[in-house]
């Protein structure tokens, strides 16, 4: 069943909604080569980056060595790994051999990312076959809004560009939304991931907390941060999430749990689960009413699916969100107290506000928005022994003008994500309707679906079977002075 | 009898100094914001009564030994 | 076994001359005594002296009589729990026992911490025989100073009750020196097992972070907190240890690391043993007393000369370690006091007021920085522990100070030997090494790698084996009548 005002893609633009999944398969049956597939990601980029802001930096020689070679291998019978010729982009606050990593900062000290060359997700990608592309915009540090008096990009949501992408991982989210990328890693510590997914309308999954190793990556927050994929579908991530989760020594966060084939389990059927829905209502100064309207229509098609969807309550909605906070500022503050003591004006307004005002926090502030995530962490675990899974909106509104974002200070509340990042529970973030009309102004809207810690697998099977009977997730944006359809077969 | 606003202000001021921090005049009103903020989220933690004998996950006791 | 005294400069009307765990309980099987007899005597003297040494908050005769019954009935029966069947221990009163409340020493009295159920601690003394004496007092909330205003008994230094006993374990301290209980329990977060162990003269240990569960104690420093044997010989904490240990699913920092015969090894041979000792800020420190630090090198020469090495080395930070340790424990500790302070400020003591309140003036991101300095010095003393098996430092940079001279602003700026310790979770002893030329206790610290009591043990028990220190018994007798 598919959900009503479904457009069906643009014909001939088959590569702006390919997934990796399809790119497999295709580049495997020699519909498609990795060289190929790169030059059309590149050239999207190339018609559109100006005004969206995806990239910071392009790996264009090195990338097409890296298509080339897997090429050869797929030419001589040999299978370069599951994400074989699949470009992917890097947000900027991970580092990579190529380029420089500079979290979209004038501050970040260049020599650090050269210091540490691949972080493990990315050598993890690499060692799965995967062509990384560049590093991609995210707001400074991962946190906080553009500011358009610094020199970097301001990113732009396609859907609509007078549109923020949403953060921190705009690149990541407007990349993939736009088909210059398939897929590329975002980090969330507050919803970072999952954000710019609602907003792009792409899925986006934090997985449980040290379940990816997070080392190499600028920190945000110590106790929250998660680097995790964003591509167009649920399988698209468990495909990278195979690459990507397992334990590493490097990162002293990481859970030395055993990981398993997150795609195994994507089988499209529902049938005797049980999903709590909790629809925030009130949650948000504003909400925007084709959120429930979608939600409704959600609720039928995994009705639909096989699962008993019930209602259910949050608890300590507020002071979870509250710790999260407290959390977040107060650790990156600990990280960048000396540069903003001695470079204040360098970094951007809405960075050095956000977490300069950690200094309204006590130490015993701290500690008790940590005993809060504990009692947190056992309320939620008592809420999973009645379902298995847990669906809300991931934001109550489609997203912000750019030209209306100062700190945003009020505006955190409409989005939906931070709760997850202070109990540690995998969420993902996947598109499930259109506020206005797709393609003429109107933004995405997502839904998340968070599991019980470490049950990725079963978070990936409700999203895919959602979208095996949806079409939201293969939208695209009208991709603005776009080539001709350039696929060979 | 200062206002809440001056009151934020002072203790803004306050800390903003024994943080060694030097921000620009455009900054002012989202630090109070922000400041103001944080101390109502500070309360809401500290209103949850479940926690009052609950053991917080320091998540750096788990690099010692 | 009987011991002659002998006090420096006076001679002891001692009321018992079974002064250990080890030797009461050898009394015990040869039947030279009952457990009802010590408890009877120990029970009598505590009542005696508590108005001049305040050593309990409450003394649990009914409870240690019943203990101490059942503890003779079981050896007349042949049943044998081991080496604490019998013994009369001292609680600190923020630990809970069954049926007996728990007040932290404080007028804040929270009924959550009654009585109902033994902390796993206790419960594991309790099913090992033992007998409680009482709930020995301690620095209300384990932290800050008496203020007598508030009624509970002010503990004293049975050595010269002027000075301050230190704390916060003040009276297992004092119990532990005057007789009032062959041992017991105390906790450390910066210091406070091992500070009543220094000035009052006998052996504390603080154990490795987790090493004993803390469920059932009231908090101080989440992230610090440690229960210790207190008891006079490193022998008698090996004995209690051996029956607090172990991992319990109530305490969610509880290490789940096996527990070894703390006793196996103490044959007294220090063979082969590499002692480190950090001369900055512990050995060379201008607020550090001369007989202090002479105190510990002699005692590390006597070690050297039963066969143990010992090299100067350096810990940079020390000084940086213990405002860490400082900083962290205010954090976590108002946290947990902080609505009981907005309601109630003036029900805390008024020394106790003003150093929770410590927690309010760091940033949350000081508190943040100070986790991330910690890791530092963790790594960094770990490095250390790969060439040595051992620290040696002194236990604090004083002898006992006089009561009325101390005030909580002074303490903060003085140095301080024993939080760097909290912030790694190591396990480190202190046992005495002497007396000063005023006669107060002298002491050591012996710091050993994660979960080596077992060496530390060693290494003090070896060193009690060629010295009485810890067997010295402060003249307390004369308190009595002066009391009476």
């Amino acid at each position: 069943m598919t959900a009503p005002d479904v457009v069906a893609p643009e014909e001939g633009a088959l590569s702006s909604a390919l997934t990796i999944a399809d790119a497999q398969t295709a580049l495997r049956d020699g519909t498609l080569t990795a060289t190929e597939l790169l030059r059309e990601a590149y050239a999207t980029a190339d018609a559109v980056d100006e005004t969206l802001g995806i990239y910071l930096s392009r790996f264009d020689e090195t990338a097409q060595a890296a298509a080339a070679a897997i090429d050869a291998a797929f030419a001589a019978g040999e299978d370069p790994g599951p994400l074989a010729g699949i470009p992917l982009g890097i947000k900027d606050i991970i580092s990579t051999t190529e380029g420089e990593t500079t979290a979209q900062s004038l501050v970040l000290d260049r020599a650090w990312g050269a210091g540490v060359g691949d972080a493990v997700v990315v050598s993890r990608l690499r060692a799965a076959g995967a062509v990384i592309t560049g590093k991609l915009t995210t707001m400074e540090y991962a946190t906080g809004v553009p500011d358009p008096a610094k020199p970097f990009p301001i990113p732009r949501n396609p859907w609509n560009t007078d549109y923020w992408t949403g953060g921190s991982s705009s690149g990541t989210g407007n990349g993939v939304a736009a088909g210059a990328i398939l897929g590329g890693l975002g980090t969330d510590t507050g919803g970072s991931i999952r954000i710019p997914s609602a907003f792009c309308g792409i899925t986006g999954l934090k997985a449980t907390f040290g379940r990816v190793p997070k080392s190499g990556c600028v920190p945000l927050g110590y106790s929250l941060d998660n680097i995790g994929p964003m591509a167009r579908s649920a399988r698209d991530c468990a495909i990278m999430l195979n690459a990507l989760a397992g334990y590493d020594a490097s990162d002293a966060c990481a859970v030395e749990v055993p990981t398993e084939d997150y795609l195994a389990g994507l089988d499209g059927d529902l049938s005797g689960l049980t999903i709590g829905l909790d629809r925030l209502l009130g949650k948000a100064p504003t909400r925007d009413p084709a959120v429930d309207a979608a939600l409704d229509a959600v609720v039928d098609v995994l009705t639909g699916l096989g699962a008993t969807v019930v209602d259910v309550e949050l608890p300590l909605w507020q002071e979870l969100n509250a710790a999260t906070r407290i959390t977040s500022r107060s650790e990156a503050f600990a990280y960048h107290a000396p540069d903003l003591r001695s470079r204040w004006g360098d970094y951007f307004s809405a960075t050095r506000t956000g977490v300069g005002a950690a200094i309204a926090f006590t130490g015993a502030d701290y500690v008790q928005a940590q005993r809060v995530r504990r009692v947190g962490q056992k309320a939620v675990a008592s809420l999973f022994e009645t379902v298995d899974l847990i669906i809300t909106p991931t934001s109550s509104v489609a997203g912000w003008k750019i030209d209306e974002l100062d700190s945003m200070a009020d505006r955190f509340g409409a989005m939906h994500t931070g709760y997850w990042n202070a109990l540690g529970n995998p969420a993902l973030a996947l598109p499930m309707g259109f506020s206005g009309q797709p393609r003429a102004g109107g933004l995405p809207l997502s839904l998340q679906i968070i599991g019980r810690p470490f049950t990725e697998s079963l978070v990936l099977r409700a999203g895919d079977a959602y979208q095996r009977v949806t079409d939201w997730h293969v939208l695209t944006p009208a991709a603005a002075d776009r080539p001709a359809a350039a696929v060979a077969s | 009898m200062h206002s809440i606003e001056e009151e934020f202000g002072n203790q803004l001021d306050l800390a903003l100094e024994s943080n060694g921090l030097t921000p620009l005049p455009e900054d002012r009103a989202a630090l109070l914001k922000a400041f103001s903020t944080g101390r109502e989220q500070a309360a809401l933690v500290f209103s949850v009564a479940e926690a009052r004998y609950e053991e917080p996950d320091l998540i750096f006791s788990a690099s010692l030994s | 076994m009987t011991t002659e005294l002998a006090t420096p400069g006076e001679e002891s009307a001692a009321t018992s001359t079974i002064l250990t765990i080890a030797d009461a309980g050898e009394a015990l099987r040869s039947g030279t005594t009952t457990s009802v007899e010590l408890t009877t005597a120990m029970l009598e003297k505590a009542t005696a002296l508590n108005p001049a040494l305040g050593a309990y908050v409450e003394i649990t005769s009914d409870l240690a009589l019943e203990q101490a019954a059942a503890a003779d009935a079981a050896f007349a029966a042949g049943s044998d729990a081991g080496p604490l069947q019998g013994i009369p221990l001292a609680i600190k009163d923020i630990i809970k026992v069954a049926g007996v409340p728990t007040t932290a020493n404080s007028r804040i009295l929270d009924p959550a911490w009654g009585g109902d159920a033994d902390a796993p601690v206790v419960a594991r003394l309790r099913a090992a025989g033992s007998v409680f004496i009482g709930k020995s007092t301690t620095s209300e909330f384990a932290l800050g100073m008496p203020d007598a205003d508030k009624g509970f008994p002010v503990p004293h230094n049975p050595w010269d009750v002027t000075r301050t006993p230190a704390g916060s374990s003040s009276g297992t301290g004092v119990a532990t020196a005057a007789g009032l209980a062959f041992g017991g329990l105390g906790t450390d977060t910066g210091g406070s097992v091992r500070g009543p162990a220094t000035v009052n003269g006998h052996s504390g240990l603080k154990v490795t972070f987790g090493r004993v569960p803390k469920a059932g104690v009231v908090p101080l420093g989440y992230s610090l907190d440690s229960i210790g044997p207190m008891a006079r010989s490193a022998y008698d904490c090996a004995l209690l240890l051996q029956v607090m240990a172990g991992y319990d699913a109530a305490d969610p920092n509880a290490a789940d690391v096996p527990v070894p015969s703390y006793t196996a090894g103490l044959d007294g041979s220090v063979d082969g043993i590499k002692i480190g000792l950090p001369i900055p800020y512990f050995f060379d420190h201008d607020q550090l007393d001369p007989e202090v630090r002479d105190g510990v090198l002699s005692a590390v020469q006597a070690l050297v000369g039963l066969g143990a090495t010992s090299t100067e080395m350096e810990l940079a930070h020390a000084d940086k370690a213990q405002h860490a340790n400082a900083l962290i424990l205010v954090g976590e500790a108002y946290a947990y006091h902080r609505n009981n302070m907005v309601e109630r400020w003036t029900t805390y003591g008024k020394y106790t007021r003003p150093g929770l309140v410590r927690g309010m003036f760091y940033t949350a991101a000081d508190y943040v920085q100070a986790n991330r300095f910690r890791v530092l010095w963790c790594e960094q003393v770990a490095k250390a522990l790969e060439t040595y098996d051992v620290l040696i430092t002194p236990s604090a940079p004083t002898t006992a100070q006089v009561a009325a001279d101390m005030n909580p602003s002074q303490r903060l700026l003085q140095p301080s030997y024993t939080g760097q310790w909290n912030l790694s979770g190591l396990p480190a002893i202190c046992i005495p090494t002497g007396f000063s030329s005023e006669g107060l206790p002298l002491s050591m610290q012996i710091i050993g790698k994660p979960f080596a009591e077992a060496t530390v043990l060693k290494i003090a028990d070896a060193y009690q084996r060629i010295t009485d220190h810890h067997l010295q018994v402060p003249p307390v007798d004369a308190l009595i009548t002066t009391a009476a």
